[in-house]
């Protein structure tokens, strides 16, 4: 895949265009990611697997505390889903991997999270070149308002990348599952798709440049049983390539799709985090049992 | 005898007092239309006093009361009870060609008689060179470094507007020292017609999905273009106006027709009412010449519009207050969409939210309501005064409406940006855009539409203003239109508010300020019909 490679040459250049020396570790991960050296990988990392690492989080919406002392390892190319009552604080965990939380005035994050070895919250990383390596699909289907192509082709055209945009929009609507619904009017808008439609030109948008990450924040709430289930098969695959981090609000979308699942409660505290198959089958915490079983929440 | 006496019971319930509400309603009903009739009944007055309807023959109005009238509405009232989009439609032509006609018939006076054909055309080459530099720039943006760049445009532009003194002279000059200088109309049919064909071409290669298509319809409308104008050689009337006329007005008009008979089906039937209402006024008018028939003595006529002052109110015209107010808007939009537009986007995207802001806030929404003669009073002080400019030119005049109407852009502005949906910013970010390239390609582009609009209204409120033009010092009596930025000027209002205090006389109250109203109210009218079109679209297409 021709534009892959640049992707990686933008976003290195990109993460150590300060020189700084603490960057080195991270172009050699850059090269990681594109499977050219794996294995000088374990000698770097701790955990060859583990490409997100939050270590004691807390998240400050002005005086109000909305996570509490946060730690996990996400696994590379696995699903993870979070799962918890409303206002736990699960999105706000998906918004500090990509730091959207920078855009909210009152918001304060303190503590580490780190990706692949590299803390997201130093001074020397900018926001801008860390959300162009993590994609991120928003609860609500928001396609811009200009044509499907155009809307696939964005993060291409202001991240600089070049590349046969043509053949890069055929493969990401291909992996989005949108192609065929779509192929003979790529010109029209996006805003014409159906809400599933929508939801799969957001996907489509998001890995056309090719992140390391893909962030999900509900992306399936807002849609039917069928597009729902079109998005959960989707999600499945696109585990292959890339590391998933999907918050849900349905429990049992958690147990179908994800490897991994964090179950977040009231007050912002992860309770539990395991397998999914341990999570659903036997939670160690009682309160996450409850939970699950539908005592609560 | 169970259900006799559910309904007894039902009959028993009686009823409760609404005499409160409903007086309270008819309140509010005469509330509402006080304003509004008061105004109509004005303006049917002055109308009456500027049109002088009842002078007409009766056989004036029974011609066109056959050819326009009575078919006008037998169509329009068919159109209504079958196909209200249809009646949209044949609507929205007749007045596209209504307004069209005025703005072109604004533009022949600047060509005319303000910037020769030629003098526009050589800085319009003289732009457009510096231009198609830029934009071959862009295509090796990554191989020029940003600061270079910016170096290069700024150069390009002055040498190719100014030139260097003695060695060069700018490309303006170089193209009106060309020995062969084609006439003037030949220039307006070929460039201002030939964009206008260019766009109509695009616009049915579009709609035809086919490439010669779009050539014919440009070639057509090209062709159409010289012809009017090659017929004004013939009739007398002014070939270079009338090169503006059929390229400004009849060819778009004649072009959205079309697109809408060949693609919107179920609606062209509207386009009859368009027919209509030209078709019977055009026979109508030649019936009545026919015949002999005298129309209304009315004082907006041909000469009004195209003589300037004169001591009696018969002969007296608004022309140069016309090309003024025409001047006036240029410079006033020129200056005030940038700076209104730019302090919009600053408030709404990068202002932090602080104390600083919120004062800022304030004060721009106080701003909006100062009295239109302390922003002149503010003009006279800051150009005048301090600056030292001469008093009442199309520049002060400008900068100093300019000011007024500043306000009203940003905070129309403002809305139009803050009503584009959070979810859009935050898609553009989350695909690791920057704050300018979220501003430049999601924010801007959406909200445009309705800044537009605030912005088309904002203009109409200065164009309405006396009181600034007063205090800066325009003149009130101005024989000759204004040809440069540094010349003095007369504005409509202006010349309105001359007539009725220094010519103060019976006669000028009831022919010329009348006649003045008509055309400024006229003037207004239309724009604010292109204004709220372009919202009604915009709107509902997202």
């Amino acid at each position: 895949m021709s534009h892959k490679e640049n992707t990686a040459e933008v976003e290195s250049s990109n993460m150590t265009g300060t020189e700084d020396p603490t960057n080195d570790e991270m172009l050699v991960q850059t090269d990681v990611s594109d499977g050219l050296s794996a294995s000088t990988s374990v000698s770097e990392t701790t955990n060859a697997e583990t490409i997100i690492r939050a270590d004691d989080i807390n998240v400050w919406y002005g005086d109000e505390q909305a996570l509490q002392n946060i730690s996990m390892e996400i696994p590379e190319n696995s699903v993870t889903a979070m799962i918890g009552p409303s206002g736990c604080g699960k999105s706000t965990f998906l918004r500090c991997i990509n730091r959207m939380n920078d855009l909210i005035d009152v918001a304060r994050v303190e503590g580490e999270l780190t990706l692949r070895g590299k803390n997201v919250y130093d001074d020397d990383v900018d926001p801008v070149a860390l959300r162009r390596r993590v994609g991120m699909v928003f609860q609500k289907p928001n396609p811009f308002p200009k044509s499907i192509y155009e809307n696939v082709v964005y993060g291409l055209k202001i991240q600089g990348i070049e590349g046969d945009y043509d053949e890069i929009v055929e493969e990401s609507l291909k992996r989005a599952a949108l192609w065929d619904e779509v192929k003979d009017r790529l010109h029209e808008s996006g805003l014409d798709l159906s809400g599933g439609q929508q939801q799969r030109l957001c996907i489509a948008r998001a890995i056309a440049t090719d992140p390391e990450v893909l962030l999900m924040d509900e992306p399936a709430s807002a849609l039917d049983p069928v597009a729902t289930s079109q998005i959960e098969d989707l999600v499945e695959e696109l585990a292959e390539d890339y590391t998933v981090v999907i918050v849900t609000h349905n429990m049992q979308q958690a147990a179908r799709i994800s490897d991994k699942t964090a179950v977040f409660l009231t007050g912002g505290e992860l309770v539990e985090f395991d397998d999914t198959q341990k999570i659903f089958e036997n939670p160690e915490s009682q309160r996450v049992e409850d939970y699950i079983t539908g005592k609560f929440g | 005898m169970a259900t006799q006496s559910d309904t007894d019971q039902i009959q028993g319930f009686g009823q409760v007092s609404r005499t409160t509400g409903v007086i309270f309603r008819y309140l509010l009903m005469g509330a509402t239309m006080f304003g509004i009739v008061t105004l109509a009944i004005l303006l049917v007055y002055v109308a009456n006093d500027a049109i002088q309807p009842l002078t007409a023959d009766a056989g004036w109005y029974l011609v066109f009361f056959v050819t326009f009238v009575a078919p006008t509405t037998l169509v329009g009232a068919y159109l209504y009870r079958t196909n209200v989009d249809a009646l949209k439609l044949g609507l929205l032509v007749v007045g596209m060609l209504a307004v069209t006609l005025m703005f072109s018939g604004g533009v022949a006076i600047v060509f005319v008689d303000i910037v020769p054909p030629l003098v526009s055309l050589s800085y319009a080459i003289g732009l457009l060179v510096p231009f198609a530099a830029v934009v071959l720039m862009t295509k090796y943006e990554d191989a020029i470094p940003f600061t270079a760049r910016v170096a290069a445009t700024g150069a390009i532009f002055f040498l190719s507007l100014f030139g260097i003194p003695g060695y060069y002279h700018s490309i303006p000059e170089m193209v009106q020292k060309i020995p062969v200088v084609p006439t003037e109309w030949v220039i307006i049919t070929l460039v201002f017609g030939g964009v206008v064909a260019v766009v109509v071409g695009q616009y049915f290669a579009r709609i035809r999905e086919n490439t010669r298509a779009g050539v014919v319809a440009g070639v057509a409308a090209l062709a159409a273009t010289g012809a009017a104008a090659v017929s004004g050689m013939f009739t007398g009337v002014n070939p270079t106006a009338l090169a503006v006329v059929a390229a400004g007005a009849f060819v778009p008009t004649a072009a959205y027709a079309g697109g809408a008979a060949l693609t919107r089906e179920e609606e062209r039937i509207g386009l009859l009412l368009a027919a209509v209402v030209i078709g019977g006024s055009l026979v109508g008018a030649g019936i009545v010449d026919v015949l002999g028939f005298a129309g209304p003595q009315s004082w907006v006529d041909w000469q009004f519009l195209t003589s300037s002052h004169s001591g009696t109110a018969e002969n007296a015209g608004l022309y140069p207050a016309i090309g003024g107010s025409i001047l006036l808007m240029v410079t006033v939009a020129a200056l005030s969409f940038p700076l209104g537009v730019g302090a919009a986007v600053y408030l709404e995207e990068y202002a932090p939210d602080n104390v600083f802001t919120r004062f800022i806030d304030v004060n721009i929404s106080n701003l909006a309501g100062v009295p239109s003669v302390v922003y002149g009073l503010l003009g006279l002080g800051v150009f005048v005064t301090y600056l030292g400019q001469p008093t009442g030119t199309v520049l002060i005049g400008g900068a100093t409406l300019a000011l007024l109407i500043l306000p009203i852009v940003i905070i129309s502005s403002r809305e139009a940006i803050r009503s584009v949906p959070q979810d859009m910013r935050q898609a553009s970010y989350g695909m690791g855009a920057t704050r300018w390239q979220t501003v430049k390609n999601v924010v801007l582009p959406e909200a445009f539409p309705g800044i537009l609009t605030g912005t088309i209204l904002a203009l109409g409120r200065a164009i309405g203003e006396t009181a600034p033009l007063i205090m800066i010092g325009a003149p009130n009596v101005l024989f000759n239109l204004p040809t440069e930025l540094s010349s003095k000027v007369s504005a409509m209002p202006l010349q309105v508010y001359a007539w009725s205090s220094l010519f103060a006389s019976e006669d000028f109250y009831t022919k010329a300020v009348p006649a003045g109203v008509v055309v400024l109210l006229a003037v207004l009218l239309a724009m604010n019909s292109v204004a709220i079109v372009l919202r009604n679209k915009f709107e509902s297409e997202s």
